[in-house]
């Protein structure tokens, strides 16, 4: 038998950051902790030469381009990372189409999960409901999403709060309390 | 920028086998999947050392999930011990260092070709099915691009035509294997060719499930908590395999899914199907303390 193979600590951060990912989508609602902080290992575990980006701050716009990565402007990109979501974003993010609602684009933001409005959460992957309180977004955010989205066109929300992520996917109905 | 910012150190084999970006291919693709239960998502599958067909979508979802700590369990057919199941589960461990088991208890990851453990499976969880073939429209549309209109448009008219062919023809529905089930009351997908003892045990579920088809190069995903409804007519209940009285002539166990063996005599013997439940029964039948989980089937019905 060979010797074990040991994944670099590049390719265990990348695991570990999609694993929370994966369960953050997976059980919408429920906060999961990525191995680091920030947004730099999302870039890592998710973006390659694949992909459209649109990075609004430079560091992780630099750090996406480095992967190959297009830089494109929000309306075309299958990534969005920002730290404070613009007016009207939501309204551009592209949604997929009928045929191909895998077209659909990543929001990937900043909030604050410990303190904010209350928001109720129904869906898959969601028993029953969950309550969960986050922060630092526009007021109106969640009326715009529901407005944008047309099940199953839409795009998928991770917000980030330094190591901890939560998703919010298309399939999540949101009720702000 | 120099030469060292565009290289990596020198490694024999990409950790897990498939390259960086095969992984983010299926990762991104995953999220989509579980975004939209039910829905086929089309990805780029890679070549994997294993033919087409022998599980190999299944293999790159567990390939680009596994980690040193991460205990896999792989099963065909319901058995740990047949060929498929060893050489997918001595790959993984040879490629990635993953810890192995048997038992479903505790595994992290489960990939399986056709059958869904009998043992509850919990909230952390991942089962990975393999898929031959991941369109439930193909035997009423074969063309594809049709096909994919008609998920867009929920048209699944034909699919009930089909079922109602098959009571006027046979007086009961013949679908045996991956009977056509609705997704989160949207979609409809095919649960792989599971029995139809297997297709409740995804409706409500508490474990993430996600079907590959390799050859195919779809991915669909069900989340915990999702509604998978099988496609019936009201008045013509969705029925199981009719095992809930057979008893396995090895492990004594009773109202689980059987596997039957002809007899020199022209009977049939039954032997339990997911064989680690059959092997723990023995080893608690000798005397051995061994954990048996709860089970999904309970004295071979499903509690509704």
């Amino acid at each position: 038998m060979s010797v074990h193979p040991v994944p670099s600590d590049f390719e265990a951060r990348c695991n570990a950051a999609f694993e929370a990912v994966m369960w953050a989508m997976a059980r919408p609602g429920l906060v999961r902790d990525l191995p680091t902080t920030g947004m730099a290992q999302l870039v890592e575990a998710l973006i390659d030469r694949e992909c459209a980006v649109y990075c609004a701050e430079p560091g992780l716009a630099e750090l996406a381009e480095k992967t190959g990565a297009l830089a494109v402007a929000p309306d075309r990109a299958d990534h969005v990372f920002v730290d404070d979501i613009p007016d009207r974003l939501l309204t551009q993010l592209n949604c997929g189409t009928d045929l191909h609602p895998d077209d659909g684009a990543t929001l990937i933001a900043k909030a604050d999960f410990s303190n904010g409005p209350q928001l109720r959460l129904t869906g898959p992957g969601i028993d029953g409901h969950v309550v969960v309180s986050v922060g630092g977004l526009a007021h109106d955010f969640w009326q715009h999403r529901r407005r944008a989205l047309r099940y199953p066109m839409g795009f998928e929300i991770l917000l980030v709060d330094g190591a901890r992520v939560l998703g919010i996917p298309r399939s999540t109905i949101v009720e702000v309390l | 920028m120099s030469l060292k910012t565009l290289t990596k150190p020198w490694e024999a084999m990409a950790y897990g086998f498939l390259d960086g970006s095969a992984k983010r291919e299926i990762r991104r693709k995953m999220i989509k999947a579980i975004a939209v239960p039910g829905c086929q998502m089309p990805y780029a599958s890679r070549e994997v050392p294993m033919a087409r067909g022998w599980g190999t979508g299944g293999l790159q979802v567990s390939l680009t999930l596994v980690n040193p700590t991460m205990r896999v369990k792989v099963i065909d057919q319901g058995a740990d011990d047949s060929v498929n199941a060893a050489s997918i589960r001595r790959f993984i461990a040879r490629v990635a260092g993953a810890p192995t088991t048997m038992d479903t208890l505790d595994a992290d990851l489960i990939q399986s070709r056709h059958r869904i453990p009998e043992e509850i499976l919990r909230d952390d969880q991942v089962l990975v099915l393999q898929v031959p073939n991941p369109e439930p429209l193909r035997p009423v549309q074969p063309n594809m691009s049709i096909a994919r209109q008609m998920h867009a448009d929920a048209d699944y008219g034909r699919m009930w035509l089909q079922l109602y062919e098959q009571i006027v023809r046979s007086g009961r529905v013949m679908q045996g294997a991956s009977y056509p089930s609705l997704v989160h009351g949207r979609h409809v997908m095919t649960p792989s060719p599971i029995p139809r003892w297997d297709v409740p045990k995804l409706n409500m579920a508490q474990h993430l499930t996600i079907l590959s088809a390799g050859r195919e190069k779809r991915i669909f995903a069900v989340p915990p908590y999702t509604r998978v409804e099988p496609l019936v007519f009201s008045d013509v209940p969705y029925k199981v395999e009719d095992h809930a009285g057979l008893t396995c002539h090895r492990s004594g166990t009773r109202g689980f899914f059987m596997n039957e063996i002809p007899q020199e005599d022209g009977s049939s013997a039954f032997e339990v199907s997911d064989s680690e439940w059959g092997v723990k029964a023995i080893r608690r039948r000798d005397g051995e303390e061994v954990a048996l989980g709860e089970t999904w089937y309970k004295n071979g019905r499903m509690p509704s």
